[in-house]
């Protein structure tokens, strides 16, 4: 290959046309922020998750392919919290895009100011395992905390997009009529969950514990990110037997074998509840994730707690 | 055009990058600090041709540490310095980096471990191994290649992920397929790379590296001159990994083959070519268990006519991301044909928040 072929090979690439900039093009973290940019976006955004509802959001690869698309990103919009501590970091800085860095309008942390559980009073250390020092990263788990989101974004996307700045006014609106709605009705059906006893695989379930009324009262796993020892279990089942736990709830990505079996010897129901939007596929909105979420656990409460 | 790309560089908008979080944010003078520590056991009779003198059974091979930081609105700035148990401090990388130039270009200065082949960007601590692939420390030495100077990178704007580097450093005097010639030569590098996810599971890169600088300098003894002699390798890198996103946490796979081909000129006008590449296997069984295999097939860069071959093994444990053990054997035939038994116990750990391997 001579010089000149391989220059205008190269140059060929560099000119090859954007992609077209109609739309806003949004990329979060999780599926959750990214079905909460679309009912504010509307249809002037384009609204594309990194990481599934049904991945563990702490551990996400930082594959390259990722960064195709941060590189055309006009906002990014992470959980924040440290949540994605693993991977955001590397990507944004591989990802040749400055308007997407923190401290630029492309940069958003869902997280401020929304209502944040679990901030430790004192020193935090690795010993207490993946525990987050700004608080339980869990958050969209409360619909007042997603309505807080999504006003958060129509409010940045105004900022990036004022020309459709009325569109997202009204679609934030609508939307937080719409959430008002639906609470009413989740309130309504989560009536039965008021002190519900729990015991949940990953301290992921705060935002939600307190929002609907659970009690959470132990975790399969020992620490945040520690794998339950045998001793563990044991204190586990125990737990469950003295307190008449009725439900171990579990997310979809972890093993549910330790769960079962530790359900199956104590006559708890064993819940695998979606933390996410499109942690299962009939769920593709914010709306549908609690719908889900409350319909497996009043079918898994017992009857006296109903 | 100077005038565009300088006022390009003045009003990209400033970014904070070393938290990404209000708290962190109040800590962004500070570098993030890090320590990797790493101790290793090792067991059996180390072959005289062995280039590496044996250490004694128990050695605390490198504390490294390293301190990151965003530099100003346009740069950040890495350091990793390694010391061993005997007290000898090394910077093992030191470098400055544009990671926000326009055009999906990136500029790096300093000291760094040059972009050949894949394997070569990780810290021997970062590795799955104990030791580095016999063709590596044949080739690159101990330590991998590394050099002072610069390095420009472009990410092209393709449906795909295509990466170009180009690098100059001066050159490496550790390095076996190189070595100091004049204190002005240069060793250039380049390296192309590709990325594809086959499925949302599997993913393969794929790179193609060159190397040329100077391999030391053939006096000649009539004139009383001397003049660089050429030391060229080329590289082509296959990585491919599988994890179910629905598991990520339990199971994964990864399959790493590197070729390496090297021509180095001698004395007189002969020049001596050699060959090497080494393909690693590793299956995470469980949540805290992998276990891997490795071979290795390596000519001298100086004598392309005897090779060392070898297979290590190794099932490791980690009780978490920041801490494991593994236990690993490698037998290997050496250059002079004797036979060699090794077995490790490789100890890591890490304190404090170390950056993210590159992927």
């Amino acid at each position: 290959m001579t010089k000149k072929t391989i220059l205008s090979f190269v140059l060929a690439l560099a000119c090859l046309p954007s992609p077209s900039r109609a739309a806003l093009k949004v990329v979060t973290t999780t599926q959750d922020l990214a079905a909460l940019a679309k009912e504010v976006g509307g249809e002037f955004v384009e609204a594309e998750p990194i990481a599934k509802g049904y991945q563990d959001p702490h551990f996400v690869e930082a594959k390259p392919s990722y960064l195709l698309k941060l590189r055309r990103a006009d906002l990014f919009i992470q959980v924040g919290l440290e949540l994605e501590t693993g991977w955001v970091p590397s990507l944004l800085s591989n990802a040749r895009n400055p308007r997407i860095l923190p401290g630029n309008p492309g940069f958003l942390d869902a997280s401020e100011g929304c209502d944040i559980l679990e901030k430790p009073k004192g020193p935090v250390d690795r010993s207490l395992g993946d525990v987050h020092p700004l608080g339980n990263p869990h958050y969209w788990l409360d619909p007042s905390n997603g309505l807080v989101i999504a006003q958060r974004i129509a409010g940045r996307l105004e900022q990036l997009d004022p020309g459709h700045a009325e569109a997202y006014k009204a679609n934030a609106a609508r939307f937080e009529a719409a959430l008002a709605a639906r609470e009413k009705a989740w309130d309504e059906e989560a009536k039965g969950l008021k002190g519900l006893k729990v015991i949940t695989y990953h301290n992921s379930w705060p935002n939600f514990a307190r929002r609907f009324g659970l009690d959470v009262v132990d975790f399969v796993e020992l620490r945040p990110g520690i794998p339950a020892s045998p001793a563990h279990l044991r204190s586990l089942t125990a737990h469950i037997r003295s307190q008449k736990v009725p439900v171990i709830l579990i997310e979809p990505y972890f093993d549910d074998k330790l769960p079962r079996k530790v359900a199956s010897e104590t006559g708890a129901r064993l819940v695998i509840a979606p933390p996410s939007v499109g942690a299962e596929p009939a769920i593709v909105d914010y709306f549908g994730l609690f719908d889900r979420i409350l319909e497996l656990l009043v079918a898994a409460a017992p009857a006296g707690t109903q | 055009m100077r005038k565009t790309v300088l006022s390009l560089l003045l009003f990209t908008p400033p970014a904070a990058f070393a938290g990404t979080s209000a708290l962190q944010a109040s800590n962004l003078l500070n570098p993030n600090l890090s320590v990797i520590g790493w101790m290793q056991g090792e067991a059996g009779r180390r072959s005289p041709a062995a280039a590496v003198p044996a250490p004694s059974a128990f050695s605390l091979k490198e504390a490294e540490i390293g301190i990151q930081s965003v530099v100003d609105p346009y740069a950040k700035a890495d350091f990793f310095v390694s010391v061993d148990g005997d007290g000898a401090v090394d910077l093992e990388e030191g470098y400055l980096d544009w990671f926000s130039l326009p055009g999906g270009l990136s500029l790096k200065a300093g000291k760094f471990l040059a972009d050949f082949g894949k394997f070569n960007r990780t810290h021997t601590p970062e590795t799955a191994f104990a030791d580095r692939p016999l063709v590596h420390e044949r080739f690159f030495g101990e330590e991998g290649l590394s050099g002072t100077g610069a390095a420009l990178s472009w990410l092209a704007p393709t449906p795909f992920v295509l990466k170009l580097d180009a690098q100059a450093v001066n050159s490496p005097a550790s390095a076996p397929a190189f070595g100091a010639g004049r204190k002005k030569d240069l060793l250039y590098i380049g390296r192309a790379s590709a990325y594809h996810d086959l499925s949302e599971a599997v993913n393969a890169t794929l790179g193609f590296s060159g190397a040329y600088g100077s391999a030391g300098l053939d006096f000649d003894p009539v004139t009383g001159s001397s003049a660089s002699l050429v030391g060229r390798m080329a590289g082509l890198d296959l990585t491919m990994r599988w994890k179910d996103p629905h598991r990520s946490i339990y199971r994964s796979a990864l399959w790493q083959t590197e070729v390496l081909w090297g021509r180095r000129g001698a004395a007189g006008a002969s020049a001596t070519g050699a060959k090497g590449f080494f393909t690693h296997l590793e299956y995470q069984f469980a949540r805290r268990w992998r276990a891997g295999a490795r071979y290795d097939y390596t000519e001298l860069p100086n004598d392309g006519s005897v090779h060392e071959a070898g297979a290590l093994g190794y099932v490791t444990f980690m009780p978490t991301e920041f801490s494991l053990i593994s236990l690993q054997g490698r037998r290997e035939r050496r250059s002079n044909g004797e036979k060699e038994n090794l077995a490790w116990l490789k100890l890591t750990f890490n304190i404090g928040p170390h950056g993210a391997h590159p992927f």
